[in-house]
């Protein structure tokens, strides 16, 4: 791997991108083992693994729409990072495939028996297979547009010193902005909420969507840290753009905590039979879990990124950015198996779907990243970004 | 350095900074103008409508309004939760906007702040009164006394107590440490003896050395850091008044954003309400100007969107749910005795903003000056909307009833209105309605850069590079 400083771009890290296909390839070949052993077991693994990998191409494009749309000047350094994330919902449109294969075992509402049930038959209008797989190809449809239309402007942006590139993204982000929020909610709904089709909560989406802004942000901050590492962009990446990424995380960790503290806090005093049955297939052998959330996802990242110094320390931010991915995973986990499982039910195809799928992500994010300049060299901005100082 | 929009220029016409001082200051300094005693007669009359109405009902009691079994909460706690969400912008800009680093909410944040102050003044009548008893309402606060008597921890009204109270606690010293340096401008130049003397008192020893600077500048940063969580609990905590309830329209997970959101959203338009007249009357189009307006307005439509989600999704989980008493009280309010209410809420709340999209629009000050308008009469009807179409109709026919507000409930709403615009005038009249140091520097800095770009303009104000 080596780095052009005139182009911006790195050489010769196709070797890399292999080692994560291969990673990638034998981790789904020994998941699909399970495929034969144990199936349903299997498509739970997979939509977990699935959901995460998804939510972190979710949160990323999250970041490049807030960033056209306020026009901030600091993150056009990290720009490109989030931008080769997003193009992985390519990927991972694909890889939903056997989530759709499994749509028997994983939702109960997709039984025709089922419809006997009051609370299922009254919304079996919507929860359907054939408009579950309509909505989803139009979340996906509709995300990879809008990565893809950014995407190509800002490479753009690099080749044409003419046009102005900005205010056409900025109005796409504008356009994109509404659609992408109810996306956010409703592939919320459907993939995780549906799981337990009688249980419904207003906020679950909007959760969701704060842990997915949570990892994704995590792993912007561990591909600038590992370039770093690595000797890469350390003049145009500095302490000020990592304080900005580490009080983002701080940020959206306290957002997912509100979000999920109102959901539980409400219905644990309301009370009510459909709605607290959630909570409670999440008590008894699964409460050591349910508890860890609120410490990792909150408590531990809040203390360790609340000082100043420890927002601009790349060892606290690769600590706990990576502690962060690993709770955003079980927080998935914790959403899905339950919902199956009264007693908590770790496989090892959990590990083996997750790394695999993985894989393949990181594989193609990493080509889309060395396929470019690190950096948005066209961009009017640069040199204002890499010299930024925060004021406090 | 932040922001591909701060070109955009903040402080028109390059005042010098003594020219600042003197444009804000002037205002508090010179004799009252005429329309000023005019305006203050007028919302002071109002005030006392309110004021009378008050007493009235303690002698009667709150059977003087239109509540009854089943609405036991109408206009008053309607009242209550749209004044609370009107103080949201004041918090939002002198914190939230501070720590994203939004140099535009320097012109602006000294007269949200105030804003916000009367505005939870304004909501805090209501609880207060609404108790029927109010020389009992000491027995929400927790003490210790000899009947053993403590308030109801798990009441969500007593959280209110607490919410509020730090609210307008913090709000009052964040505005206060941003006054201390614009009080002491106004001491250093005040030519009578007590004039001198109220404000050296109120200036708290201020000399402008760099050490107090940098103690002022850091104790505004924590200020605004313990404020930013304050801009979201407190109307998460009014929300949870209705959402830990089990009442089909009261009940949703989705409430405290989206109380926040709507917070936002009508303060954001109350700020419009009173700063377009008041850039007008007082000439401050140089510090006030249309890129204020088009963020204002950008704030809005965002607010306005958040809004408008909740209120899809609410609407989608009500039908979702199954539950047929979720779904006819969504369809009680579309179609039901009120569907007014809710159509005037969609309207103002969910189509008018929509128009902000066109950058014309966001910066024709006319037409934000209706739209603020149109917005708070929107968010006036949302919580009508929420309280009282929920309380109307709910699990049983033979428990329904409808609501008619009274002339006590329509005189104190409008009584209330005179209260706050009451006191705004007051801190019109005698407090820097801009924050002159920080309007020095924003204007200090721009200056700074414009010289940087051309530099060949000769500097005007000192400082070598």
């Amino acid at each position: 791997m080596q780095f052009n400083p005139k182009t911006y771009r790195l050489d010769n890290t196709a070797s890399l991108g292999r080692a994560f296909l291969l990673i990638g390839i034998l981790g789904l070949a020994i998941g699909c083992v399970g495929l034969i052993t144990d199936p349903v077991r299997f498509f739970r693994s997979y939509l977990v693994a699935e959901v995460f990998w998804i939510s972190l191409g979710i949160g990323a494009l999250f970041f490049v729409l807030m960033h056209h749309l306020t026009g901030s000047v600091w993150s056009v350094v990290v720009r490109r990072i989030p931008e080769a994330m997003t193009a992985t919902l390519m990927i991972m449109a694909v890889a939903f495939i056997p989530v759709l294969i499994g749509l028997h075992d994983l939702y109960p509402w997709s039984h025709p028996e089922a419809a006997t049930e009051h609370a299922i038959a009254a919304k079996s209008s919507y929860l359907n297979p054939p408009f579950f797989i309509f909505r989803t190809v139009i979340y996906f449809g509709a995300m990879i547009w809008m990565a893809g239309a950014l995407h190509r402007a800002s490479l753009r942006q690099d080749r044409e010193s003419h046009g102005d590139h900005q205010r056409i993204s900025r109005s796409i982000s504008a356009r994109s902005v509404v659609p992408f929020a109810f996306i956010c909610s409703f592939a919320a709904f459907d993939w995780l909420m549906s799981l337990t089709p009688s249980w419904y909560s207003t906020i679950f989406g909007v959760a969701f969507f704060c842990g997915a802004a949570v990892g994704a942000l995590s792993l912007i901050t561990l591909t600038a840290i590992f370039l770093h590492h690595r000797g890469v962009l350390k003049r145009e990446i500095t302490g000020e753009h990592y304080y900005d990424l580490g009080k983002l995380i701080f940020a959206f960790v306290i957002m997912w905590t509100y979000m999920s503290f109102s959901q539980y806090m409400l219905i644990w005093y309301a009370n009510i039979p459909e709605e607290v049955a959630w909570y409670q297939q999440r008590s008894g052998s699964w409460l050591p879990l349910s508890l860890l959330l609120p410490v990792g996802h909150f408590i531990v990242p809040f203390v360790a990124l609340m000082a100043q110094s420890a927002k601009r320390n790349l060892t606290v931010l690769t600590l706990v950015s990576l502690w962060l991915l690993v709770v955003h995973w079980l927080n998935l986990y914790w959403y899905v198996l339950p919902n199956f499982s009264r007693t908590i039910d770790l496989s090892w195809m959990d590990a083996a779907l997750t790394v695999g799928l993985g894989g393949l992500f990181i594989w193609w994010f990493w080509r889309r990243l060395t396929a470019q300049a690190l950096i948005p060299v066209g961009d009017p901005h640069l040199e204002e970004s890499v010299n930024f100082v925060s004021e406090y | 350095m932040n922001h591909t929009d701060q070109h955009d220029t903040l402080v028109l016409g390059a005042p010098s900074l003594h020219q600042v001082s003197e444009d804000i200051s002037h205002i508090t300094e010179r004799k009252t103008p005429r329309w000023w005693y005019i305006a203050i007669t007028l919302s002071g009359s109002m005030m006392l409508v309110l004021i009378g109405m008050i007493g009235w009902l303690f002698y009667k009691g709150i059977g003087i309004w239109g509540n009854n079994t089943p609405v036991g909460w109408a206009f008053d706690i309607t009242n209550f939760v749209f004044w609370v969400g009107i103080g949201h912008a004041g918090t939002l800009i002198s914190a939230v906007l501070y720590l994203l680093r939004q140099r535009w909410r320097t012109s602006i944040n000294r007269f949200a702040e105030a804003m916000t102050l009367f505005a939870v003044i304004c909501a805090g009548i209501w609880p207060t009164i609404h108790t029927g008893r109010p020389w009992y309402d000491y027995w929400l606060l927790p003490y210790p006394n000899q009947m053993g008597m403590w308030p109801q921890f798990r009441s969500p009204l007593n959280w209110d107590v607490f919410a509020v109270g730090t609210y307008f606690t913090v709000s009052l010293l964040f505005w206060y440490t941003g006054l201390i340096p614009d009080l002491a401008t106004l001491r250093d130049r005040a030519k009578g003896r007590i004039r001198q003397i109220v404000l050296g008192i109120f200036a708290l020893g201020w000399r402008g050395s760099q050490k107090q600077w940098k103690h002022w500048e850091l104790a505004y940063l924590i200020l605004a850091g313990i404020a930013t969580p304050l801009v979201l609990s407190v109307h998460s905590v009014v929300s949870t008044d209705f959402a830990t309830s089990i009442i089909p329209g009261w009940h949703s997970t989705i409430f405290p954003p989206y109380f926040v959101a709507g917070a936002i959203f009508s303060g954001f338009a109350m700020v419009l309400t009173l700063i377009i007249p008041a850039r007008k009357i007082f000439g401050m189009e140089k510090y006030i100007t249309l890129n204020h307006f088009d963020k204002m307005a950008k704030v809005i439509l965002l607010t306005g969107m958040m809004v408008s989600f909740a209120y899809l999704i609410e609407i989608f989980i009500a039908w979702y749910s199954g539950n047929p008493y979720e779904r006819f009280t969504f369809l009680n309010r579309a179609a039901g005795p009120y569907t007014w209410g809710f159509w005037i809420m969609i309207t103002c709340n969910v189509v008018v903003p929509q128009t902000l999209w066109f950058r014309k629009l966001r910066r024709s000050i006319p037409y934000l000056f209706v739209i603020s308008l149109l917005v708070n009469v929107g968010m006036w009807f949302e919580r009508f909307n929420i309280i009282v179409t929920s309380l109307h109709r709910d699990f049983l026919p033979s428990s329904w009833g409808m609501f008619r507000p009274t002339i006590f409930d329509l005189g104190m709403l409008a009584g209330s209105f005179g209260l706050f615009l009451t006191l705004f005038l007051i801190f019109l009249r005698f407090l820097p309605m801009i924050s002159i140091s920080e309007v020095k520097k924003l204007a200090f800095e721009e200056q700074e850069h414009e010289r940087n770009a051309h530099p060949r303009a000769t500097p005007e104000i000192g400082r070598s590079s």
